[in-house]
């Protein structure tokens, strides 16, 4: 140690200093991909395993092997969440192998279709003979861009109200959700005086944690919405009515935001909370009272959510073909009902509700069943949230002000300044 | 003394031109090629790893820095400085690079200090000290994401330690998640606790190498505990804390796990984002890869300025 000399240190510190900017270096060039060499007959099937799947799909794909001998499917583990997944198809973008199939967000899949990295399915859907009439039209459609379907659904979710039962009737409140905010605004005197002092009459993630997810539902609630196609609505009279909302019911005292807000409902800490339909089996099984769903407060103001699989655009013909014979076996009836109930997401497929398994599951499971009950009441999430880059992280943050008090018509205002010039910098020139 | 054959020729005057080499310069010579040889042949592996993966990436990475690159597109079109007029414009910018200061400033300072404490107090012959020092260092080789997980339950203002903690005292625990400066305060709190074993262990290293001898003068002259530390330890220190200052330095600043799992760098957006944060958000959350190069060459920038005075100030300090 006492021999480092300066110059020793300097290249240290060069080195270390190189090392921190390579760290940082992102993942690669520009558009050297190419699909990489892959194996025909072997499809590689890159997951996060929504809501623990791991199993579930290696069952499914066991099962897709014995119906198709001459094909091999290698499940990868592509991340611990969707944006992971993504971040690992950049790499593979960038140079790497690429994968088969791949499981794409709501928020994530329409960068790559618009910068042309995924595969329009309808022909290949068309020449494998899928009747995509199947799929639960509102999934189905989301991923539209150019007239072209870019995914399916599989692990597709949607937001749902999750009440104490016990509470509720401690309160003295009926065995139901709220029709609609304002409700939810006269039931929460009577909510905080059950759950207690330091508990929370309603939990919500908070910006960083999807809030903008949800909130969605409010603003459609009170006739706002966070674009109209790609123009941004935030300063709609509407939107803005929600915002306030949102920060009285802070202010008040009514509503908490927290990191992971289904911890605080199963531990009874809060009377009510907003989480996706994906999150139904750990509550079921965390909270020690008896929980209720409901349809979000509104009506038809659910937005949808989750993921679905697609296929890259610069591999083989083959691979290409063998990828949507085997995304059409992960999302067939029968599959998305063994998922669906392994996992607690929605069937993707409008046949699956009348298999015998699905009608027997959902009459002992009359929870899940709300979630499925809600499905024709949903919307298609608006551009601003998921198909500008960055939308849920901005407006997240715009809620988090929100929240802390700052002026609703000025955040609301710089969000719609911001999401415009997104819009215009990176998507404008794309379309 | 018998001739050399120099000699002998000079006598004979046989050579017209310059005397051949003779005896052992063609050795050297020779030998040194073979030194030479060795070296890059040593060295080669490493330099072309380094060059490889290392020098390529930072130049590819400034390159990229001057272009609109979106990390899913297949061309990358030129912008000029555009990027680095935006980055110094943005309102942001400020919130950002005042994190990272308070965020390194905390780390390298409090982790210093703490480690040099605990160090000199396990250098003491004290009963279970080889146990304490494990337990100390342990953190160190645990991946940041678990600590992050794991510290997300200690600062959670429902149920976690801090607040069961606090409320034995009497105080409501603050909401470290939804206010920025207990989140900056939580996510420094927690990467020092997670780097402190690592100071711990090269000071440790070094006061276990100081010279006894000087303890001893100085306990026969009869000094302080203070003069003592301040007059005879610290100074045998100096090279120690200066490594120390680098590299927890460097690494402080590249920091991204532990943020990344606790506050996924809110709350409000920008609550406990730093530098390195910034990258990652704008080149895979934003999707503006040519954007986060930017921010990247700006941190190396920094890093390298930074790291120059630390040297020019240790150099002028070893000269005095």
């Amino acid at each position: 140690m006492n021999q480092l000399t300066r110059r020793g240190f300097l290249g240290l510190a060069g080195t270390a200093g190189a090392a921190g900017l390579t760290a940082c270096a992102g993942t690669g060039s520009p558009g050297t991909g190419g699909g990489g060499s892959g194996s025909s007959n072997t499809i590689e099937f890159w997951s996060n395993h929504p809501g623990n799947s791991k199993t579930v799909e290696q069952q499914i794909i066991t099962a897709f092997q014995k119906e198709n001998p001459d094909l091999t499917v290698k499940l990868v583990d592509a991340g611990k969440n969707y944006e992971e997944v993504a971040q690992k198809f950049n790499a593979a973008l960038a140079g790497g192998q690429q994968p088969d199939v791949i499981v794409v967000s709501d928020v994530t899949w329409f960068n790559f279709a618009l910068n042309k990295q995924l595969t329009p399915l309808d022909e290949l859907l068309a020449s494998a003979g899928v009747d995509t009439g199947d799929y639960v039209d509102a999934l189905y459609n989301d991923y539209t861009f150019d007239d072209g379907h870019f995914a399916l659904p599989y692990s597709r979710s949607t937001p749902l109200f999750y009440y104490n039962k016990d509470l509720w009737q401690k309160a003295g409140l009926e065995d139901r959700g709220p029709k609609d905010w304002d409700e939810f605004k006269e039931w929460s005197e009577a909510l905080k005086g059950a759950v207690g002092s330091d508990r929370f009459a309603l939990e919500l993630a908070d910006g960083s944690n999807y809030l903008d997810w949800y909130f969605q539902n409010m603003a459609w609630g009170y006739g706002g919405a966070y674009s109209q196609e790609w123009t941004p609505t935030f300063s709609d009279p509407g939107t803005v009515k929600a915002g306030r909302f949102l920060q009285d019911l802070a202010k008040s005292g009514v509503v908490k935001f927290n990191a992971t807000p289904e911890a605080d409902f199963s531990a009874g800490l809060a009377a009510c909370i907003l989480q996706s339909t994906g999150s139904l089996g750990g509550i079921s099984k965390d909270a020690t009272f008896e929980v209720g769903t409901a349809f979000l407060p509104g009506t038809d103001n659910c937005p949808t959510g989750g993921a679905g699989v697609a296929v890259p655009a610069s591999i083989s013909d083959e691979r290409k073909a063998n990828a949507v014979k085997f995304a059409e076996f992960l999302t067939n009836a029968q599959n998305t009902v063994t998922f669906t109930q392994a996992t607690g997401y929605m069937p993707v497929r409008k046949s699956a509700v009348e298999l015998p398994e699905e009608v027997s599951y959902l009459e002992e499971n009359p929870n899940a069943k709300t979630a499925i009950d809600q499905l024709p009441h949903t919307r298609s999430q608006d551009n601003a949230r998921v198909l500008l880059p960055g939308g849920g992280a901005r407006i997240g943050k715009a809620l988090d002000q929100v929240a802390q008090g700052q002026d609703v018509a000025a955040v609301f205002a710089a969000l719609d300044a911001e999401s415009q010039q997104v819009f215009d910098n990176q998507i404008k020139s794309k379309l | 003394m018998q001739p050399t054959s120099l000699d002998t020729g000079a006598a004979q005057g046989e050579r017209t031109g310059p005397p051949a080499p003779v005896g052992p310069p063609p050795r050297r010579s020779s030998g040194r090629a073979w030194e030479w040889s060795l070296a890059a042949l040593l060295l080669a592996p490493n330099l072309v790893l380094l060059v490889v993966f290392t020098y390529r990436p930072l130049v590819d990475n400034i390159r990229l820095s001057f272009t609109d690159w979106n990390i899913s597109a297949p061309v990358a079109n030129p912008v000029g400085v555009a990027n680095y007029v935006e980055w110094f414009g943005r309102a942001d910018t400020r919130t950002v690079l005042g994190n990272t200061l308070i965020f390194t400033v905390a780390t390298v300072g409090i982790s210093m200090a703490l480690g040099l404490g605990l160090a000199m107090l396990l250098d003491q012959r004290l009963r279970g000290r080889n146990l304490v020092r494990s337990a100390v260092f342990a953190p160190f080789v645990i991946s940041g994401a678990a600590i992050g997980v794991a510290f997300q339950f200690v600062f959670d203002p429902s149920f976690g330690l801090v607040r069961d903690l606090l409320a034995r005292i009497g105080v409501e625990s603050p909401d470290f998640y939804q206010r920025s400066g207990w989140a900056l305060f939580m996510v420094t709190f927690t990467y020092i606790w997670k780097n402190l074993g690592y100071t711990f262990v090269i000071y440790l290293a070094a006061l276990q190498g100081r010279r006894a001898d000087l303890d001893e003068a100085a306990e026969i002259d009869g000094a302080s505990p203070w003069a003592h530390f301040r007059r005879v330890l610290l100074p045998q220190l100096r090279p120690t804390t200066f490594f120390l200052s680098i590299t927890v330095l460097l690494s402080s600043v590249q920091v991204f796990d532990i943020i990344n799992v606790m506050t996924r760098g809110g709350p409000v957006g920008n609550g406990t984002t730093t530098l390195v944060y910034q990258v990652y958000q704008e080149t895979f959350v934003n999707q503006r890869a040519g954007y986060g190069a930017t921010v990247a060459t700006v941190m190396f920038l920094l890093l390298l300025i930074v790291t120059i005075v630390q040297v020019r100030v240790m150099d002028r300090g070893q000269r005095a």
